[in-house]
């Protein structure tokens, strides 16, 4: 005979919080569209800004709600691998495109950690804040163990990360339009380095070959600078 | 389309196997991107299914960050002790990244353009043109 506790510690169905976050995205991509893709209105902060609204006015805690939400993020790495599909179909002018790909991460890599700390440094931030810093614009799951391994604090690093590419997905395809950049090869490595998935995410819309390109520039900037930075930082 | 889950979660298992054993300093995820796009160099074909679930859960890849996003908000306590040199560090830092990064690609690609030799350069111009 089972014991019948054993049903009530089974999870509840994130049901509720799962809908709040997927009726909220369908909301922000219809608002996104509406506006003809304004890179301002980009649908992850807006699904965001509405989720922490009905949060704030139905008093769901965030605990509750990332509690819940746990299973929309769970699709997180099996959809980062799924970046393969673009990349292989854009295989043939990633492999022409050598000498852009590296000239963008000898760029922007090295530029992505100075400007960030440079700026807090100027600023005034303790040692810890810039440690924390430094991979900002490295995918979250890289970020974490680099901010660990320089002695920063892996928390602030993951809240850095996220405002990092949420700003990258506004401010690349915005830099795009006003400096009418036509390749997407250079969008897309450029959001990818240095805005992440969440830059990705939003060169996806843009096109495919943006996508792929920024795929490809968050991997390798993620892996250059995990390998790189603790390297450099032991140097100093 | 199980087959195509299938090879998405195994690749996705292997990179988490590899980090966990310490034998790649990299996330599972990443490790799986490279792997899977290995494989599909390696057999040369995409098939329909996986292009499809690609094309499916990356259309919806800005959603799955929204939880992560709530999560900061929840925890935008840890900002407030160097809030301004924090939010200059992300936005400014940001921005100098991308228009750093942005302008010296178009000058490049310019370079190789009045040069007229795209396959020196290695900057695609050729058979992006094509």
């Amino acid at each position: 005979m089972p014991d019948p506790s054993a049903w009530a510690s089974l999870p509840e169905q994130p049901i509720l919080e799962v809908g709040i976050t997927v009726l909220a995205f369908f909301a922000a991509v219809r608002l996104a569209r509406w506006s003809g893709n304004n890179p301002f209105l980009n649908p992850t902060l807006i699904a965001i800004v509405l989720v922490v609204i009905v949060l704030n006015v139905t008093g769901i805690t965030y605990t509750t709600y990332l509690r819940g939400a746990a299973f929309i993020q769970f699709l997180l790495a099996p959809t980062v691998v799924l970046l393969a599909v673009p990349l292989y179909r854009q295989t043939a002018v990633i492999r022409a495109s050598g000498g852009l790909i590296a000239a963008a991460l000898l760029v922007g890599l090295p530029t992505g950690i100075l400007s960030a700390v440079g700026i807090a440094w100027a600023l005034g931030a303790s040692r810890t804040t810039l440690l924390s810093l430094a991979p900002k614009s490295v995918t979250t799951g890289i970020a974490v163990g680099i901010s660990e391994a320089i002695g920063g604090v892996p928390a602030l690093t993951a809240v850095l990360v996220i405002s990092t590419g949420i700003t990258g997905a506004i401010a690349g395809p915005a830099i795009q339009r006003w400096l009418r950049v036509e390749d997407d090869r250079v969008t897309g490595l450029a959001i990818g380095i240095a805005g992440h998935g969440i830059g990705t995410a939003r060169a996806l819309q843009i096109s495919e070959l943006a996508g792929a390109f920024a795929g490809l520039g968050m991997s390798l900037n993620g892996v250059l600078t995990g390998v790189l930075l603790p390297l450099a930082m032991r140097g100093l | 389309m199980l087959e195509a889950i299938a090879r998405v979660i195994v690749w996705l298992g292997l990179g988490e196997v590899l980090m966990r054993l310490g034998l790649v300093p990299v996330p599972g995820p990443v490790t799986g991107l490279v792997l899977l796009y290995l494989d599909l160099l390696w057999h040369k074909t995409l098939p329909d299914d996986l292009g499809r679930l690609a094309d499916r859960m990356l259309a919806l890849f800005g959603l799955l960050f929204v939880p992560a996003g709530v999560g900061v908000v929840a925890h935008a306590d840890v900002l407030r002790a160097e809030f301004v040199p924090i939010l200059a560090a992300i936005i400014a830092g940001t921005v100098v990244t991308l228009l750093a990064t942005i302008t010296s690609l178009v000058l490049i690609r310019s370079w190789a353009r009045r040069r007229k030799q795209p396959s020196v350069a290695n900057l695609g111009e050729a058979d992006l043109r094509a």
